[in-house]
């Protein structure tokens, strides 16, 4: 019976840890690339993975990897599936962990979709792309960090490849913020397959304008004047895209070496992949041809999706951007191409120009809008114009001759600034040195544009000027590892381009990151700022404002409006006010809440006072009593004198008496030995049995306890503080009282004062 | 005569009729009516059973003086809930919970009364039930009746609320509380564990509130506290109250003294759905504060049986919005039409963005260690309780 019971008997051993630990164990096999038995392919880069573990977390895998025999089976990922989104998810197949940044999320969340990767929740990437959108409008909407300029870039592509010349053609100038920032989230999610394929070189670009953007910020004189100009460009650079997508064929990459060496390379494009060799020419400002290689990337990837199926030429024209542009000026003007293409062709490349002073003395900066003016560059070539191509090589050829005397000058320069640019030391001189040149060459240009494009005339004006107190501003308040890298790198690599750019490639997925962090570390000192930074801010912000901060403050809500009315002022003069208000008015409602405090421990303070003098009363009273008893007691005494004199009672009988009347009688005075074996236990009558027992009248007794009485009067008069003062008299009398509860009671209320006055100040 | 004798007949035997009939009334009455013989006793616990859904009972208009508003609130709604309280949270503001006399003359009285306030309201509720209260400078609070009320915050003047939540299958929720120990320096860890803080591999959410942190050493205490739960996947949300008030799990009826520390509420049970996002000093108007709650929104939490909770500065409010009202509360709303919104005006705030579900957990992985103590920022929290069928009824 028992023997078939336990037969029956089963016990299910179940582990908790086994199923994490088999994925850890396979991810170590994937990292040692044992058993592996899958390649898989995103964009040239290979994956060794399981087949079982792929198709355990993917459909897509599944339907791949199920009826393959191969033994060694080699997945090519369609161009859908980007190398940015998939290396997250091939690590979540084998951790369960997926890591999410800015960059990545909405690739991963595209790639998750294609591969049909089980277990992962959409909504944690609704989740983020929100959280990061908020992160661009926190950047925009802070007043400080108002130049945006190179987040335009960043908006430009996408805006660009999706919906074109409507949304742009709405721009106004005000408005251009806002809208573009609202562009985001609709080009966003219907970016379509192309797009998705373009935007991780995009992203790229867009790191680094994040990372320059934070380089820029605190400059005091900001780059907004900039704006306009990037959305114009912007605008014809959409309605390029148009024209590009319709017609046809062959983009030039253009270079813009600061020396006029230009060559041509056709490179045979085959399935859309393309390997853009590039010949290096000479370079002073190695940098310079570093973005440049970049944007070439950036546009290998748009070229990818315009040529995909197309067999076409490639020309690589490296066309300097410098000086000896202006002279191709009137040539350009001249040409019969009047299409707009050429008018931004000529605002590019004279923005470049102009930028060129700055990148003189801000290779950053100049970074930025070099690599802008090649994109524009391209997008006009890529109008596909043959003719307008052979005139850019043309007109490049006579710079290169007209120009030939200025560039020794220059490289002078240039060489100079590469030494003391990079040195702790900025000084003033290297700006002077070439701020001439920099005006000379721009203000050429400016009367030469003028009359073609005249929004182009208006950048003009302002931007010479403020330039180089910009860029120096720059310089000097950010002290940033990435341009030191550059610099290096400007030195090591001026031959070996690809590497270089390989290199600069991981820095700026590195380069977010930190932007963010010193961002979070920037608003956490805001939001503990005491008041010294916040005063600092405030006297920052009211150089600017037509009134003083104290008038802000002081305006009641009603007043403040109307106030605010009468003035003209700018929006971020508003923010700036408001902010103004609203720290000022927390300040207010901050300092209201201590003195609360302060109040509140001022009340206990009062009602320890009127504790105490209670407490006096109440002893005075005791004592009062005590006296009394006394007298009576005096008086009780006299008469049991009296009536024992009277009786005539013998020593006997007062004896049996005494032993009869309770120890308080007074009888028991009479009785000098009793006295003297125990002393009553009231010490305040001792001495009265003492004077009794002498036969003296209870006189001196009666002054004693006035005399005492007084002490304690006194006391009661005491303030607090003088009860401190007072402290050992009637700490005395009261111990000739024998009141000595009391006594420690006070001592005790005076440490809590103490206790209560130290609180005070610490508060404070 | 017949027929009366039928329908006793009838509510004395048919245990179903009984049920749907008992299933009208209000809690109070059910267990009222359960005294009256065994088998409509047997029936009211059956109906108890079933309600699972969160209650609460709130004040926001002043009323007679001689009383906070939320006790005769919680008096008179307490008759009418439909369910059994376990555990409450409630939480009035600051300046009229201890009383309306002028604090200036009558110290000693105003502190009774907010003692006394606390017993009244403790003593309304049922003897077994877990009670924490919370007096804080402000008080964000929807109105009774249904969740879908427009949520009030209330900066200045008398206001309150009460949380009522049953037992809920699958649910538990503890209350804790930690206060700083001046001779012993190191935080007892086996306290962790009492809370159901520590080797509890459901607990979700962790609402956690400090108290006197003002004190020197509170922000270290409460670090202390924080650091090891924000090790965990779990939600932690809360702020900085002036004090807590009730707390009757503990039969010491600790009182918040001199000493500082942390009460608080955790929430166990697998099936507990939460997100939290957090909104910092730079969300100042409507857009920011709505693409924030897009933000929670996208965080998929079931609505129904849910909670939002919002634990915003003192700081912000109407002064932060540029004087529009209610900013934060109609944001809310506006995106979460049937969440109810209950929450505090506090001295300064806990939380971060994250989310935990059953399935997944999605949190900050910075190298930095993350600090999720704030000042001047709103943290909004959305709790789902779970779906089970009884929470339809």
């Amino acid at each position: 019976m028992s023997l078939s019971e336990n037969k029956s008997v089963v016990f299910a051993y179940e582990s908790s840890v086994h199923s994490t630990n088999v994925l850890l164990s396979l991810d170590d096999q994937r990292k040692q690339d044992i058993l592996c038995d899958v390649t898989i392919l995103v964009e040239d880069q290979r994956f060794r993975a399981h087949k079982a573990v792929l198709a355990a977390c993917s459909s897509y895998f599944l339907s791949r990897i199920v009826g393959q025999v191969d033994a060694d089976l080699i997945i090519t990922l369609p161009e859908e599936v980007t190398l940015k989104g998939f290396s997250p998810l091939l690590q979540f197949a084998y951790t369960a962990k997926l890591v999410l940044n800015k960059d990545n999320v909405s690739e991963v969340c595209k790639c998750a979709e294609f591969l049909g990767v089980r277990n992962i929740e959409e909504s944690c990437f609704q989740f983020l792309k929100f959280r990061f959108l908020d992160f661009k409008l926190d950047q925009q909407e802070c007043p400080r960090k108002k130049c945006c300029t190179q987040r335009f870039q960043k908006a430009n592509p996408k805006t660009g490849n999706v919906d074109n010349g409507d949304l742009e053609i709405n721009y106004e100038v005000e408005a251009l913020l806002e809208k573009e920032y609202s562009q985001i989230p609709d080009t966003k999610p219907c970016k379509d397959e192309e797009n998705a394929k373009s935007s991780p070189v995009l992203q790229n670009n867009a790191n680094q304008n994040c990372d320059l953007v934070h380089l820029e910020r605190d400059s005091a004189s900001s780059l907004s004047s900039q704006c306009p100009k990037y959305r114009k460009f912007q605008k014809a650079f959409g309605n390029d895209k148009v024209n590009t997508s319709e017609s046809s064929s062959s983009i030039k990459d253009v270079q813009v070496p600061p020396f006029a060496t230009s060559l041509e390379k056709e490179i045979p494009n085959n399935d859309g992949i393309q390997k853009a060799q590039e010949c290096v020419p000479m370079q002073l400002i190695s940098n310079c041809e570093e973005t440049q290689v970049e944007m070439e990337e950036g546009q290998e990837g748009i070229q990818k999706k315009e040529e995909s199926k197309r067999d076409s030429v490639t020309q690589n024209v490296s066309c300097p951007v410098e000086k000896m542009d202006l002279a191709a000026f009137p040539q350009n003007s001249a040409a019969p191409h009047g299409l707009n293409s050429v008018s931004i062709l000529h605002s590019c490349e004279q923005y470049g120009n102009l930028n060129f002073s700055s990148m003189q003395n801000n290779t950053v900066l100049a970074e930025k809008t070099v690599s802008s003016t090649g994109a524009g560059n391209d997008k006009t070539e890529s109008q596909g114009n043959p003719s307008s191509k052979v005139d850019l090589c043309i007109r490049e050829a006579t710079n290169i001759t007209s120009a030939g005397d200025r560039s020794s000058v220059e490289r002078e320069i240039a060489e100079q600034l590469a030494q003391g640019f990079w040195s702790d030391i900025h000084s003033t001189d290297a700006c002077q040195i070439h701020l001439p040149p920099s005006k000379e060459y721009s203000e050429p240009s400016y009367s030469g544009k003028k009359s073609e494009c005249p929004w182009l005339g208006i950048r003009i004006t302002e931007s010479p000027e403020p330039y180089p107190q910009r860029t120096f501003t720059t310089l000097n308040s950010v002290n940033c590892p990435f341009i030191s890298n550059l610099s290096t790198e400007g030195c090591s690599n001026t031959s070996e381009i690809n590497s270089g750019d390989y290199v600069q490639g991981q820095q700026q997925e590195q380069c977010p990151y930190n932007y963010v962090i010193s961002l979070g570390e920037d608003s956490e000192t805001d939001t503990e700022g005491d008041s010294e930074s916040c005063s600092a801010r405030e006297q920052e912000c009211e150089v600017k404002l037509p009134f003083n901060a104290q008038r802000i403050i002081s305006l009641s809500r009603n007043d403040f409006q109307s106030f605010l009315k009468m003035h003209k002022l700018t929006p971020e003069q508003l923010d700036c006010i408001h902010d103004i208000r609203r720290r000022s008015k927390n300040r207010i409602a901050a300092q209201r809440c201590r003195k609360r405090k302060l109040d509140c421990i001022q009340n206990l303070e009062s009602e320890i006072e009127k504790l105490q003098n209670e407490k006096e009363n109440l002893l005075k009273e005791r004592n009062h009593i005590l006296s009394t008893l006394g007298e009576t007691k005096q008086n009780l005494t006299g008469l049991c004198q009296q009536v024992c004199k009277e009786a005539a009672l013998s020593q006997e009988q007062i004896q049996i008496l005494a032993k009869y009347s309770s120890s308080d009688c007074p009888l028991s005075f009479l009785f000098p030995k009793r006295e003297q074996t125990a002393p009553s236990d009231s010490e305040l009558v001792v001495p009265a049995s003492v004077e009794s027992a002498n036969g003296l009248s209870g006189v001196t007794p009666t002054a004693e306890q006035s005399s005492c009485y007084q002490c304690v009067k006194s006391v009661c008069e005491a303030t607090y503080e003088q009860v401190q003062e007072l402290h050992p008299v009637p700490a005395r009398a009261l111990e000739q009282t024998s009141l000595l509860e009391p006594c420690g009671q006070s001592s005790g209320i005076t440490d809590f004062c103490q206790q209560m006055t130290d609180k005070c100040t610490t508060d404070e | 005569m017949e027929s009366a004798g039928k329908g006793s007949y009838v509510l004395a035997n048919l245990a179903e009729v009984v049920e749907r009939v008992l299933g009208f009334l209000p809690t109070k009455a059910l267990l009222r009516a359960a005294c009256v013989c065994r088998l409509w006793r047997e029936c009211a616990r059956r109906t108890l059973r079933t309600r699972q859904r969160i209650a609460w009972v709130s004040a926001l208009e002043p009323g007679p003086a001689e009383n906070h508003a939320l006790v005769r609130a919680l008096a008179r709604e307490l008759e009418k809930v439909h369910v059994l309280p376990q555990t409450v949270l409630y939480i009035a503001d600051a300046e009229t919970f201890s009383g309306h006399e002028e604090c200036h003359e009558q110290k000693k009285a105003r502190k009774r009364n907010s003692k006394e306030t606390a017993l009244a309201l403790e003593k309304l509720l049922p003897k077994r039930c877990q009670v924490l209260g919370l007096v804080t400078p402000g008080i964000v609070v929807t109105p009774m009746g249904s969740s879908s009320n427009q949520p009030q915050e209330i900066e200045e003047g008398e206001a309150g609320f009460a949380l009522l939540f049953p037992k809920i299958d699958g649910v538990k929720i503890h209350t804790f509380h930690f206060s700083k120990d001046v001779k012993n320096r190191i935080f007892d860890e086996s306290k962790f564990a009492e809370a159901g803080l520590k080797n509890n591999p459901d607990l979700r959410v962790v609402l956690l509130f400090g108290y006197n942190s003002w004190k020197t050493g509170a922000t270290r205490f409460l670090h202390q506290i924080v650091n090891p739960l924000n090790e965990k996947s779990i939600i932690l949300a809360g702020g900085q109250v002036e004090s807590f008030t009730s707390l009757t799990s503990e039969n010491s009826h600790a009182q918040p003294g001199d000493a500082c520390g942390v009460v608080g509420l955790a929430f166990s049970g697998p099936q507990i759905q939460s997100a939290t996002v957090l909104l910092d000093q730079d969300v100042a108007d409507e857009r920011t504060a709505e693409a924030a709650m897009q933000r929670l929104k996208a965080a998929n939490i079931p609505e129904h049986n849910t909670i939002g909770f919002m634990f915003a500065c003192v700081g912000r409010g109407y002064r932060h919005y540029k004087t529009k009202r209610n900013m934060e509360a109609d944001a809310f709303r506006k995106l979460f039409p049937s969440v109810p919104l209950f929450g505090f005006f506090g001295h300064g705030e806990i939380g971060c963005d994250r989310i935990v579900t059953g399935n997944f957990v999605l949190r900050e992985c910075n190298d930095i260690k993350d600090d999720l103590l704030h000042g001047y920022t709103t943290v909004m929290t959305l709790i789902h309780l779970g779906s089970t069928k009884a929470n339809q009824a």
